[in-house]
């Protein structure tokens, strides 16, 4: 069990710091909601109803779109851009798909290699991009629902703002919903770049996200 | 995550109900019943307004006496109700239940609120 927890402390430590930010999330949000109710004049909602609105809702999948959106370019880009001397990037002569050599597939595969690795035909193509179709999915299947979650708030304020609602597809129009979507991406991809350029001349002594203290700045891809 | 924010199915029948009961108590004169399905603030402002009762102000207004509805819309804890007569009744949720925030609407110009005969 202890090596079980060693072995996965990674993701178990930001499972854990993920629930715990959800929850004091839910808390922080229905008291902001109660807040605006107040000032409205318009009634407080239970903790319970807030955890299943449309306005948790979108505060919450508004973030996990832009997130996904970030790894699925992120895993993309990466495969042909390169950042010199980021260990964030391949070395520049190693932009593209790479060889079947390089890649261990097929007849280069070791016997321990992913069995779908191994393999021929459409198996193998499915698991050599299975990272970026989850990624990819999960970021377009979350950023569906932030826009059926933002219409509901949106036509609930419109409606109290005594307004005729919207439908669905005129919401996709909306500035409302490009800036839910536009905030949260240009924090991603500012995250991202800065990653990639800061860790060109800045080090973290014993992290995979850096290269080794000592190593030249000019050093692409070795990490620490 | 699937099932949050799907507001706009939920209980049409409630809020067209409680717009069809207040348009009874304005076809039948009762003002103390047509005061009850409105929100207390919206009945405050209303008296504050006309200087007198709810029930008294309430009737001097032109609003659509009995009509059924004809569509609703309910999105979270607002809803509204199209009335067969042409006008619109808002309403919100509270804890006693849906109650009404503005009637005898009509729309103005697109995107701008409707003008309300009554409302908070």
């Amino acid at each position: 069990m202890r090596r079980f927890l060693f072995n996965n402390s990674l993701s178990i430590f930001f499972l854990v710091l993920f629930l715990a930010a959800l929850v004091f999330q839910a808390i922080a949000g229905h008291a902001d909601f109660n807040e605006g109710q107040d000032r409205h004049g318009d009634p407080r909602i239970s903790l319970g109803r807030y955890i299943v609105s449309s306005e948790y809702g979108t505060a919450v999948l508004e973030n996990w779109q832009s997130e996904y959106l970030q790894f699925t370019l992120f895993i993309l880009l990466t495969v042909w851009f390169v950042q010199q001397g980021s260990p964030e990037s391949k070395e520049p002569h190693k932009a593209g798909r790479e060889s079947d050599e390089e890649q261990k597939v097929g007849e280069h595969a070791n016997k321990d290699s992913p069995r779908w690795a191994r393999v021929e035909g459409v198996r193998r193509k499915i698991y050599e991009n299975s990272l970026l179709i989850v990624m990819a999915g999960i970021w377009v299947a979350s950023w569906a629902a932030q826009s059926i979650t933002g219409v509901t708030e949106y036509n609930g304020e419109r409606l109290d703002h005594h307004q005729d609602p919207v439908s669905w597809a005129e919401y996709l129009t909306r500035p409302d919903f490009w800036e839910k979507t536009l905030q949260n991406w240009q924090s991603e991809f500012l995250a991202v770049g800065s990653m990639a350029i800061l860790a060109v001349y800045l080090r973290q002594r014993g992290s995979p996200e850096s290269k080794p203290v000592g190593a030249p700045h000019h050093a692409t891809g070795p990490e620490g | 995550m699937l099932l949050v924010g799907c507001g706009s199915t939920e209980r049409p029948d409630d809020v067209e109900a409680v717009a069809e009961r207040f348009g009874a108590a304005l076809e039948r004169e009762d003002g103390a019943a047509a005061c009850a399905e409105v929100r207390e603030t919206t009945a405050s402002q209303l008296e504050q307004e006309q200087r007198e009762p709810c029930e008294e102000a309430i009737l001097r207004l032109e609003l659509p006496a009995r009509s059924s509805a004809a569509r609703s819309s309910v999105y979270v804890t607002n809803a509204s109700v199209l009335l067969v007569e042409g006008s619109t009744t808002f309403l919100d949720e509270g804890s006693d239940g849906w109650k009404v925030t503005a009637a005898g609407c009509r729309p103005t110009a697109p995107e701008l609120p409707y003008d309300c005969e009554l409302e908070d």
